[in-house]
Protein backbone atom coordinates (compact mmCIF):
# COMPACT_ATOMS: atom_id res chain seq x y z
CA UNK A 1 0.00 0.00 0.00
CA UNK A 2 1.39 3.71 -0.94
CA UNK A 3 1.51 6.71 1.51
CA UNK A 4 -1.89 8.19 -0.33
CA UNK A 5 -3.90 4.60 -0.08
CA UNK A 6 -2.68 4.50 3.75
CA UNK A 7 -3.83 8.14 4.00
CA UNK A 8 -7.50 7.13 3.03
CA UNK A 9 -8.13 4.55 4.49
CA UNK A 10 -6.89 5.91 7.74
CA UNK A 11 -9.22 8.74 6.52
CA UNK A 12 -11.89 6.50 6.17
CA UNK A 13 -11.51 4.47 9.61
CA UNK A 14 -11.07 7.79 11.43
CA UNK A 15 -14.42 8.83 10.42
CA UNK A 16 -16.05 4.97 10.79
CA UNK A 17 -15.03 5.46 15.06
CA UNK A 18 -15.89 9.27 14.67
CA UNK A 19 -18.92 9.00 12.29
CA UNK A 20 -20.04 12.66 13.68
CA UNK A 21 -16.85 14.19 11.52
CA UNK A 22 -17.01 15.32 8.36
CA UNK A 23 -14.13 13.59 6.32
CA UNK A 24 -13.72 16.63 3.88
CA UNK A 25 -13.28 18.93 6.82
CA UNK A 26 -9.78 16.69 8.47
CA UNK A 27 -6.88 18.89 8.55
CA UNK A 28 -3.93 16.56 8.29
CA UNK A 29 -1.32 18.42 9.99
CA UNK A 30 -3.43 19.44 12.71
CA UNK A 31 -4.66 17.01 16.05
CA UNK A 32 -7.49 15.71 15.97
CA UNK A 33 -7.89 16.62 19.54
CA UNK A 34 -7.91 20.36 18.39
CA UNK A 35 -9.72 19.71 15.59
CA UNK A 36 -12.43 17.84 17.11
CA UNK A 37 -12.44 17.37 20.54
CA UNK A 38 -10.78 13.78 19.87
CA UNK A 39 -10.38 12.48 23.26
CA UNK A 40 -9.25 8.82 25.20
CA UNK A 41 -12.03 7.16 24.04
CA UNK A 42 -11.73 7.86 20.41
CA UNK A 43 -8.05 7.17 20.42
CA UNK A 44 -8.70 4.22 21.48
CA UNK A 45 -11.36 3.19 19.21
CA UNK A 46 -8.97 4.88 16.76
CA UNK A 47 -6.66 2.11 17.82
CA UNK A 48 -8.54 -0.78 17.77
CA UNK A 49 -9.51 0.26 14.15
CA UNK A 50 -5.89 0.27 13.00
CA UNK A 51 -5.45 -3.21 14.68
CA UNK A 52 -8.70 -4.78 12.81
CA UNK A 53 -8.16 -3.34 9.50
CA UNK A 54 -4.43 -2.65 9.23
CA UNK A 55 -3.23 -5.21 11.37
CA UNK A 56 -1.00 -2.97 13.25
CA UNK A 57 -0.94 -2.84 17.38
CA UNK A 58 -0.26 0.45 18.15
CA UNK A 59 1.03 0.17 21.87
CA UNK A 60 -0.24 2.52 24.21
CA UNK A 61 3.17 3.94 24.75
CA UNK A 62 2.85 4.97 20.64
CA UNK A 63 -0.70 6.81 21.16
CA UNK A 64 0.98 10.00 20.98
CA UNK A 65 1.95 9.74 17.42
CA UNK A 66 -1.89 9.20 16.40
CA UNK A 67 -2.64 12.32 17.16
CA UNK A 68 -3.01 13.97 13.88
CA UNK A 69 -3.35 12.44 10.38
CA UNK A 70 -0.36 13.36 9.02
CA UNK A 71 1.71 12.24 12.21
CA UNK A 72 -0.44 8.81 11.61
CA UNK A 73 0.25 8.09 8.17
CA UNK A 74 3.74 8.31 8.97
CA UNK A 75 4.01 6.12 12.37
CA UNK A 76 1.57 3.27 10.51
CA UNK A 77 3.65 3.54 7.00
CA UNK A 78 7.18 2.29 8.76
CA UNK A 79 4.80 0.05 10.82
CA UNK A 80 2.87 -1.68 8.65
CA UNK A 81 3.85 -5.46 8.11
CA UNK B 1 -30.05 19.90 23.19
CA UNK B 2 -28.81 22.51 25.21
CA UNK B 3 -32.33 23.08 25.95
CA UNK B 4 -32.97 20.00 27.77
CA UNK B 5 -29.66 20.29 29.33
CA UNK B 6 -30.40 23.66 30.34
CA UNK B 7 -34.16 23.05 31.80
CA UNK B 8 -32.47 19.88 33.64
CA UNK B 9 -29.51 21.83 35.29
CA UNK B 10 -32.30 24.63 35.70
CA UNK B 11 -34.24 21.89 38.01
CA UNK B 12 -31.40 20.51 39.55
CA UNK B 13 -29.90 23.24 41.04
CA UNK B 14 -34.02 24.87 41.66
CA UNK B 15 -34.69 21.65 43.97
CA UNK B 16 -31.66 20.38 45.22
CA UNK B 17 -29.45 21.34 47.87
CA UNK B 18 -26.14 20.28 46.75
CA UNK B 19 -22.82 20.10 48.59
CA UNK B 20 -19.38 19.36 47.31
CA UNK B 21 -16.78 17.59 48.55
CA UNK B 22 -13.73 17.48 46.87
CA UNK B 23 -10.30 15.58 47.54
CA UNK B 24 -6.85 14.54 45.78
CA UNK B 25 -5.40 11.17 45.54
CA UNK B 26 -1.89 10.01 44.56
CA UNK B 27 -2.68 7.10 41.82
CA UNK B 28 0.55 6.60 40.72
CA UNK B 29 0.77 3.28 41.84
CA UNK B 30 -2.61 2.48 39.86
CA UNK B 31 -1.45 4.72 36.48
CA UNK B 32 1.62 2.38 36.90
CA UNK B 33 -0.44 -1.02 37.14
CA UNK B 34 -3.09 0.16 34.21
CA UNK B 35 0.27 1.12 31.79
CA UNK B 36 1.62 -2.22 32.41
CA UNK B 37 -2.16 -4.24 32.11
CA UNK B 38 -2.72 -2.37 28.87
CA UNK B 39 0.86 -2.78 28.08
CA UNK B 40 0.07 -6.91 27.83
CA UNK B 41 -2.96 -7.20 26.65
CA UNK B 42 -4.10 -6.53 22.89
CA UNK B 43 -5.59 -2.75 21.97
CA UNK B 44 -9.09 -4.58 22.06
CA UNK B 45 -8.63 -5.24 25.76
CA UNK B 46 -6.96 -2.01 27.21
CA UNK B 47 -8.54 -0.28 29.95
CA UNK B 48 -8.83 3.60 29.92
CA UNK B 49 -8.65 5.03 33.91
CA UNK B 50 -11.91 6.31 33.57
CA UNK B 51 -13.80 2.35 33.63
CA UNK B 52 -11.51 2.02 36.44
CA UNK B 53 -13.18 5.21 38.46
CA UNK B 54 -16.90 3.92 37.29
CA UNK B 55 -16.31 0.59 38.78
CA UNK B 56 -14.82 2.18 42.29
CA UNK B 57 -18.13 4.36 41.99
CA UNK B 58 -20.59 1.37 41.75
CA UNK B 59 -18.72 -1.22 44.21
CA UNK B 60 -18.61 2.68 46.65
CA UNK B 61 -22.49 2.62 46.28
CA UNK B 62 -22.98 -0.45 46.92
CA UNK B 63 -21.28 -0.37 50.41
CA UNK B 64 -22.72 2.96 51.66
CA UNK B 65 -26.52 4.11 50.30
CA UNK B 66 -27.56 7.38 50.16
CA UNK B 67 -25.58 8.36 46.42
CA UNK B 68 -27.44 5.50 44.18
CA UNK B 69 -30.96 6.20 43.61
CA UNK B 70 -33.80 8.40 42.81
CA UNK B 71 -35.66 11.21 44.99
CA UNK B 72 -39.21 11.42 43.74
CA UNK B 73 -42.07 12.90 45.40
CA UNK B 74 -40.59 14.07 48.55
CA UNK B 75 -38.97 10.66 49.07
CA UNK B 76 -35.55 8.98 48.11
CA UNK B 77 -35.39 5.41 47.28
CA UNK B 78 -32.10 3.80 47.09
CA UNK B 79 -31.99 1.74 44.29
CA UNK B 80 -31.42 -2.10 44.90
CA UNK B 81 -28.96 -2.33 41.91
CA UNK B 82 -26.52 0.16 40.81
CA UNK B 83 -26.68 1.37 37.41
CA UNK B 84 -23.48 3.98 36.70
CA UNK B 85 -24.23 6.92 33.89
CA UNK B 86 -21.03 7.54 32.18
CA UNK B 87 -21.05 11.61 31.06
CA UNK B 88 -20.33 12.04 27.41
CA UNK B 89 -19.50 15.45 25.50
CA UNK B 90 -20.66 15.41 22.27
CA UNK B 91 -18.60 17.17 19.70
CA UNK B 92 -20.30 20.12 18.87
CA UNK B 93 -21.74 20.46 21.81
CA UNK B 94 -23.82 18.63 24.46
CA UNK B 95 -23.18 15.87 26.68
CA UNK B 96 -25.13 12.85 27.47
CA UNK B 97 -25.01 10.08 29.93
CA UNK B 98 -25.88 6.74 29.34
CA UNK B 99 -25.81 3.89 31.85
CA UNK B 100 -23.75 0.91 32.15
CA UNK B 101 -26.25 -1.54 33.43
CA UNK B 102 -25.77 -3.12 36.87
CA UNK B 103 -22.23 -1.82 36.87
CA UNK B 104 -20.79 -2.86 40.46
CA UNK B 105 -21.18 -6.70 39.26
CA UNK B 106 -19.27 -6.06 35.52
CA UNK B 107 -15.90 -7.49 35.23
CA UNK B 108 -13.51 -4.79 34.22
CA UNK B 109 -13.27 -5.94 30.55
CA UNK B 110 -16.38 -6.34 30.28
CA UNK B 111 -17.62 -2.80 31.26
CA UNK B 112 -14.74 -1.75 29.10
CA UNK B 113 -16.47 -2.97 26.44
CA UNK B 114 -19.84 -1.62 27.10
CA UNK B 115 -18.69 2.02 28.13
CA UNK B 116 -16.89 2.24 25.07
CA UNK B 117 -20.34 1.07 22.85
CA UNK B 118 -21.84 3.48 24.75
CA UNK B 119 -19.63 6.41 24.05
CA UNK B 120 -19.06 5.49 20.35
CA UNK B 121 -22.98 5.15 20.12
CA UNK B 122 -23.89 8.49 22.28
CA UNK B 123 -21.84 10.12 19.52
CA UNK B 124 -23.61 8.25 16.46
CA UNK B 125 -26.66 9.85 17.94
CA UNK B 126 -27.92 5.68 18.56
CA UNK B 127 -28.49 5.96 22.43
CA UNK B 128 -32.09 4.10 23.28
CA UNK B 129 -34.44 6.45 25.62
CA UNK B 130 -34.31 3.68 28.64
CA UNK B 131 -30.24 3.74 28.57
CA UNK B 132 -30.52 7.72 29.48
CA UNK B 133 -33.19 7.31 32.33
CA UNK B 134 -31.28 4.42 33.77
CA UNK B 135 -28.29 5.76 35.53
CA UNK B 136 -28.50 5.95 39.18
CA UNK B 137 -25.87 8.40 39.18
CA UNK B 138 -23.61 9.57 37.24
CA UNK B 139 -19.33 9.83 36.76
CA UNK B 140 -18.17 12.71 34.66
CA UNK B 141 -14.46 12.69 33.92
CA UNK B 142 -12.65 15.63 32.33
CA UNK B 143 -9.76 13.28 32.46
CA UNK B 144 -8.81 15.00 29.03
CA UNK B 145 -9.23 18.38 29.51
CA UNK B 146 -6.84 20.85 31.93
CA UNK B 147 -9.07 20.38 34.61
CA UNK B 148 -8.09 19.41 38.34
CA UNK B 149 -11.36 19.84 39.98
CA UNK B 150 -14.80 19.61 39.03
CA UNK B 151 -17.94 20.44 40.84
CA UNK B 152 -20.78 18.64 39.40
CA UNK B 153 -24.09 19.27 39.07
CA UNK B 154 -26.93 16.49 40.07
CA UNK B 155 -29.10 15.04 37.05
CA UNK B 156 -32.50 14.93 38.90
CA UNK B 157 -33.78 12.79 40.31
CA UNK B 158 -30.55 11.63 40.54
CA UNK B 159 -29.02 12.44 44.12
CA UNK B 160 -25.19 12.13 43.64
CA UNK B 161 -22.68 12.80 40.94
CA UNK B 162 -18.55 12.01 41.01
CA UNK B 163 -15.99 13.66 39.22
CA UNK B 164 -12.82 13.35 38.55
CA UNK B 165 -10.03 15.51 37.05
CA UNK B 166 -7.26 15.08 34.68
CA UNK B 167 -4.05 13.23 36.37
CA UNK B 168 -1.64 15.40 36.56
CA UNK B 169 2.14 15.46 37.63
CA UNK B 170 2.60 17.13 41.05
CA UNK B 171 5.10 17.48 44.17
CA UNK B 172 3.70 15.42 46.78
CA UNK B 173 4.85 14.20 50.38
CA UNK B 174 5.90 10.81 50.54
CA UNK B 175 7.63 9.50 53.77
CA UNK B 176 8.27 13.45 54.63
CA UNK B 177 10.05 13.95 51.08
CA UNK B 178 8.45 16.02 48.84
CA UNK B 179 8.55 13.40 45.25
CA UNK B 180 6.56 13.74 41.63
CA UNK B 181 3.38 11.97 42.03
CA UNK B 182 0.88 11.75 39.60
CA UNK B 183 -2.75 12.79 41.58
CA UNK B 184 -6.24 12.55 40.34
CA UNK B 185 -8.77 15.23 41.99
CA UNK B 186 -12.04 12.78 42.81
CA UNK B 187 -15.16 15.09 43.49
CA UNK B 188 -18.30 14.51 44.77
CA UNK B 189 -21.79 16.69 44.47
CA UNK B 190 -24.63 15.18 46.67
CA UNK B 191 -28.12 16.00 47.47
CA UNK B 192 -28.66 17.21 51.35
CA UNK B 193 -32.05 15.71 51.54
CA UNK B 194 -30.45 12.27 51.70
CA UNK B 195 -27.09 12.78 53.03
CA UNK B 196 -24.85 14.87 55.03
CA UNK B 197 -21.06 16.15 54.28
CA UNK B 198 -19.53 13.20 56.72
CA UNK B 199 -21.36 10.36 55.10
CA UNK B 200 -20.52 12.11 51.63
CA UNK B 201 -16.47 12.39 53.06
CA UNK B 202 -16.93 8.40 53.73
CA UNK B 203 -18.13 7.51 49.92
CA UNK B 204 -15.50 9.49 48.72
CA UNK B 205 -12.72 7.65 50.93
CA UNK B 206 -14.18 4.31 49.53
CA UNK B 207 -14.05 4.98 46.06
CA UNK B 208 -10.17 6.85 46.60
CA UNK B 209 -9.46 3.11 48.66
CA UNK B 210 -11.17 1.33 45.57
CA UNK B 211 -8.81 2.55 42.76
CA UNK B 212 -5.88 2.52 45.17
CA UNK B 213 -6.58 -1.26 44.99
CA UNK B 214 -7.25 -1.81 41.26
CA UNK B 215 -7.06 -5.57 41.56
CA UNK B 216 -9.78 -4.91 43.75
CA UNK B 217 -11.86 -3.74 41.17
Amino acid sequence: MDRDELARRVLQLLTEIAPDVEPASVIPGIDFRDQFDFDSMDTLNFAVALHRELGVDVPEKDYAQLASLDKCVAYLYQAMP
Amino acid sequence: MRAAIAAAMSRSKREIPHYYLATTVDVTGTVEWLAARNASVPVTQRLLFAALVVKAVALGCRELKGFSGFHREGRYEDSDTVHVGVAVALRGGGLVAPAIMDTADKPLNVLMEEFRDLVARARAGRLRASELSAPTIIVTSLGDSPVDTVFPIIQPPQVAIVGAGAIAERPWVVAGQVVPRQVLGLSLGADHRVTDGRLGARFLARIAERLLDPGSL
